[in-house]
């Protein structure tokens, strides 16, 4: 039987006005959701939905007003920094912005090695061959680990990103838009490593993304979220395939689709 | 960078256009960390101020050794004698050695300022780095001290420190520091709040990395540089206040020379020997000039590092002409009902200092009325063609060979002032980012008026009816209250509309679309997506539409062509696209595409990446990459070769991809 890895129970996020006196934001509004081991769920909704505050809410970099955040059934809502450094080891993020995600100023190894390093404390030349083993599984060179970020592409350091979320072998990674920024033949080489990934070291995914497409391409199980709320949750094929909710129907209307002959209007 | 153009309705972002192709591969080399010395290294000034400093500050430290005489040696036989091979600065008024005497003074006047920049330095970046990483009481506090002590007199407070201990120069250093330390920290606060944001830190956080360690190790590099400036800047200030209290009659006492003590006793005599004065004067002016040299150097230094200096080259001449090379090749045959028509068009761009090629020989024709899509992978060079096109090319760019025919005039050759009238009454542009191309300081419908003002005239008040008509036009649903809005209370979706207004109010026969909806939501994709549809049929507009998402592609486009690493590789209509593609490329990217995969399977992906425009392969740019490839592919460059019924495609094998894409 697979065992659930992530459970969210009744969230809710309410982010303060800009200035005194603004009303406050509701991102995210009483969203529970589950992941099972070895699966993908994906969060698919339009920009300010609050697909990324979820997702950053499981990481502990916002804190939620309400709810639970449940790790193979330990509650995580708010934890001390040991734990966190514990929790690092299984739960870990890739981001959307390939250029912003690596520290410009260091090299790719020290980069890689640093979790290594101090969370694990391990010696230099152990955590120098667990940094080349994982940038092997992504497919980069070895003599990646001494060169800088700027010296690679955008799929080249989302890559490197992905390398990072392996180096402590965790169990569940929350993919925040890992394709949005990169072109299409570039996405298609990423969403392959990473279909790869969860079938090799048995993964689960959190797998937020605006792209209707790549969610039906990586996801068991979809949720759909419009203005903070899940308006439809289920299996992919129901969902992408005869949606309840209007919603989602108009989200799957509006994907123009690449044959000219189903034009539409 | 973005740059706004006038009276074109919209914007085009040059980092779209260069900075695409400066990352498709590891092309450079040179590693990051020490480059901040060496490229302040390479500035001569600042290597001579370097230079000079290290020589002032060696000289004091080697007085003991090197000084050729005691600095209170008397000698009442030679007073005021000015240079003498003896004394080579000459001797003072009473016949001591001005030479040793700047020597030792160094000493205590550099100490002096090393106190005060050291204090500088502690307060101002743990103030700063704790403010800004923490935020929270620990802002406000900061906030609120700043805010006392900027409204301290500094002067007074150091008069006061030094009539309190007696005149104790350390003290009145570390007072200095800790007066000057606030707008300091402030820089730092402001350089963290930014660098804190950065998802490398969220990544740390999510290891669980202490806040310490992610202080040290991620910020603390970051803010170096600004450090840096602010420190070498202080340091010229410091020595400079250490005189002027000299002056004043604080610190070191004679005998005990300091330059500002030089300085003092210097002015006392200055009617008998005005040379006394040049010895200290200068050597302190150098000081204080070599340091905020060297600080403006290690601005730029890191300002080139992350990329943020201003482009060096030259934007094309006001002789009008971007195309260099006048002889240009046959056109070949040109459609005659085209509205615009490209021809052999080869474009380069200024990048790391080296003119690169990085569009070669483009053909294409856009018909009146017509959509045709340009469709291509970052660093392809379709937003290039298509600032070329608006005579948009960023500095240094141009079109060194090929003709672009606009309505019988050749656009390559004609000189600006024909641009600017074509654009936005001829040609105008939409661009990716509706919200950036808006200037923040004027609302929507001011742009919008400016717009219909230069291009129609009239009244103030025909001219605003003329402007909400185009925003209704363009479906906005209460076109006054957004004719009131400034672009930051604008969503994406209703910028683009009024970007979409703009670029109307010329009443243009072609649109250049730089990736339109690539920003929006897909939902508010296809309501921009039906307005220009709508347009189009209303008005006869044609459109070029930049952009790399195969089903707008198929949603809008009647021609389309495929651009791979400078080239066209594939030119069809755009139903023969999507059921016979022919070129290599073509058949990757629709591959590419997750839609028409099965959840779950492998995407058939194309290895490798696009190569970056000077590393281009010989023959065909696709064959590294190329299932396909043979030997000849990369013999010779390959040409554009007839399909059949207006297809053209640039492969040898065509017939077999064609046949594989059954």
């Amino acid at each position: 039987m697979t065992e659930r890895i992530l459970e969210v129970r009744d969230l809710r996020v309410q982010f303060e006005g800009r200035r005194r006196g603004d009303r406050p934001v509701l991102a995210v509004d009483d969203v529970s959701l589950h992941v099972d081991d070895g699966e993908t769920l994906g969060l698919v909704g339009e920009s300010g939905s609050g697909k990324s505050t979820i997702g950053n809410a499981v990481l502990g970099l916002v804190r939620p007003t309400r709810g639970q955040v449940l790790f193979r059934g330990a509650d995580i809502t708010s934890v001390t920094s040991g734990q966190r450094r514990a929790l690092g080891q299984q739960l870990q993020v890739i981001f959307q912005d390939p250029y912003s995600s690596l520290n410009p100023s260091r090299t790719i190894g020290s980069t890689l090695a640093e979790p290594l390093r101090i969370v694990r404390r391990a010696s230099r030349r152990d955590a120098a061959a667990q940094v080349e083993h994982v940038l092997a599984q992504v497919g980069m060179a070895t003599d990646t680990f001494h060169r800088f970020p700027r010296e690679f592409s955008g799929g080249q350091r989302q890559r490197i990103a992905i390398a990072r979320a392996l180096v402590l072998g965790p169990k569940l990674i929350i993919c925040d838009e890992p394709t949005s920024a990169l072109d299409l033949s570039v996405q298609a080489q990423i969403l392959n490593l990473l279909l790869d990934l969860q079938r090799r070291l048995g993964l689960s995914y959190l797998f937020v993304s605006h792209d209707i497409d790549v969610i039906r391409h990586m996801s068991h199980r979809v949720a759909v979220l419009s203005k903070g709320s899940i308006v439809e949750q289920g299996p992919t094929d129901e969902v992408t395939g005869s949606p309840s909710h209007a919603y989602t129907r108009a989200l799957l209307a509006a994907v123009p689709v690449p044959d000219p002959r189903v034009r539409s209007v | 960078m973005t740059t706004t153009i006038p009276h074109s309705g919209g914007a085009v972002d040059l980092d779209g256009v260069a900075s695409p192709l400066g990352v498709s591969g590891p092309s450079r080399t040179d590693p990051r960390g020490r480059t901040l010395w060496r490229a302040v290294f390479r500035q001569p000034l600042a290597a001579l101020s370097i230079g000079y400093l290290l020589l002032v500050v060696l000289a004091a430290i080697t007085a003991d050794y090197l000084a050729p005489y005691d600095p209170s040696d008397v000698d009442l036989n030679q007073i005021l004698s000015g240079p003498t091979a003896g004394h080579w600065l000459g001797t003072d008024s009473l016949g001591r050695d001005v030479l040793s005497r700047l020597m030792f003074g160094g000493r205590l006047s550099m100490a002096h300022a090393a106190i005060a920049v050291a204090t500088f330095l502690l307060i101002g970046v743990s103030w700063g780095l704790i403010a800004g990483f923490f935020g929270g009481w620990a802002n406000r506090v900061f906030t609120w001290l700043i805010d006392v002590i900027i409204a301290i007199p500094a002067l007074v407070v150091l008069l006061v420190v030094l009539s309190v201990f007696d005149g104790d120069m350390t003290i009145a250093m570390v007072a200095l520091g800790i007066l000057a330390a606030p707008g300091f920290a402030r820089v730092v606060r402001g350089v963290t709040l930014g660098v804190r944001e950065e998802l490398y830190v969220s990544a740390a956080r999510v290891f669980g990395i202490p806040n310490r360690h992610i202080v040290v190790k991620h910020i603390l590099p970051r803010v170096a540089g600004p450090i840096l400036v602010h420190a070498s800047l202080f340091a010229g200030g410091a020595l400079l206040i250490d005189a002027g209290l000299a002056y004043l009659g604080f610190g070191p006492q004679p005998p005990t020379p300091t330059w500002g003590g030089m300085i003092i006793e210097a002015s006392a005599v200055v009617s008998r020997q005005p040379w006394l004065l040049v010895p200290p004067g200068v050597t302190l002016g150098l000081a204080t000039l070599a340091l905020a040299l060297l600080g403006d150097a290690i601005r730029d230094a890191g300002a080139e590092r992350t990329g943020r200096a201003p482009a060096r080259g030259s934007r094309p001449g006001p002789s009008g002409s971007m195309r260099s090379s006048t002889a240009s090749r046959p056109a070949r045959a040109q459609a005659t009902d085209a509205l615009l028509s490209v021809r052999d068009v080869s474009i380069s761009l200024s990048l790391d200092g080296r003119q690169v090629q990085v569009v070669a020989g483009v053909d294409l024709d856009i018909r009146a009325g017509e959509t045709v899509g340009l469709v291509g992978e970052s660093g392809c060079g379709k937003s290039v063609l298509g600032s070329a096109i608006l005579g948009l090319l960023p500095a240094a760019g141009k079109v060194t060979s090929g003709s672009i025919v606009y309505d019988g005039i050749d656009l390559a050759s004609s000189g600006p002032r024909t641009m600017q009238g074509l654009r936005g009454s001829g040609i105008a542009l939409i661009a990716q980012d509706p919200i950036a191309g808006l200037d923040p300081v004027y609302t929507a419908g001011q742009q919008v008026d400016e717009l219909v003002r230069r291009h129609q005239g009239g009244s103030r008040k025909a001219v605003r009816a003329r402007s909400l008509d185009l925003l209704n036009d363009v479906r906005l649903p209460d076109p006054i209250g957004v004719a009131g809005r400034y672009p930051h209370e604008l969503s994406g979706g209703m910028a683009q509309r009024v970007a979409i207004a703009m670029a109307l109010a010329g009443e243009p026969s072609l649109l250049i679309a730089d990736e339109p909806t690539t920003a929006l939501d897909v939902t508010v994709q296809s309501e921009i997506l039906q307005l220009l549809r709508r347009l189009q049929r209303d008005r006869g507009m044609a459109i070029m539409l930049i952009t790399h998402d195969w089903g707008v592609v198929a949603e809008m486009c009647q021609r389309a062509h495929v651009m791979y690493a400078g080239h066209i590789v594939e030119s069809c209509s755009a139903s023969e696209m999507f059921d016979h593609p022919s070129h290599p490329y073509t058949l990757g990217l629709l591959g590419s595409m997750p839609r028409r995969s099965l959840p779950g399977r492998p995407l058939p992906a194309i290895p490798g990446v696009v190569p970056t425009p000077g590393s281009w392969p010989g023959g065909c740019h696709f064959a590294p990459r190329c299932d396909f490839a043979m030997p000849e592919c990369t013999e010779a460059p390959i040409p554009m070769l007839d399909a059949g019924a207006g297809h053209g495609v640039r492969c040898i094998r065509y017939e077999d991809i064609r046949g594989s894409s059954r």
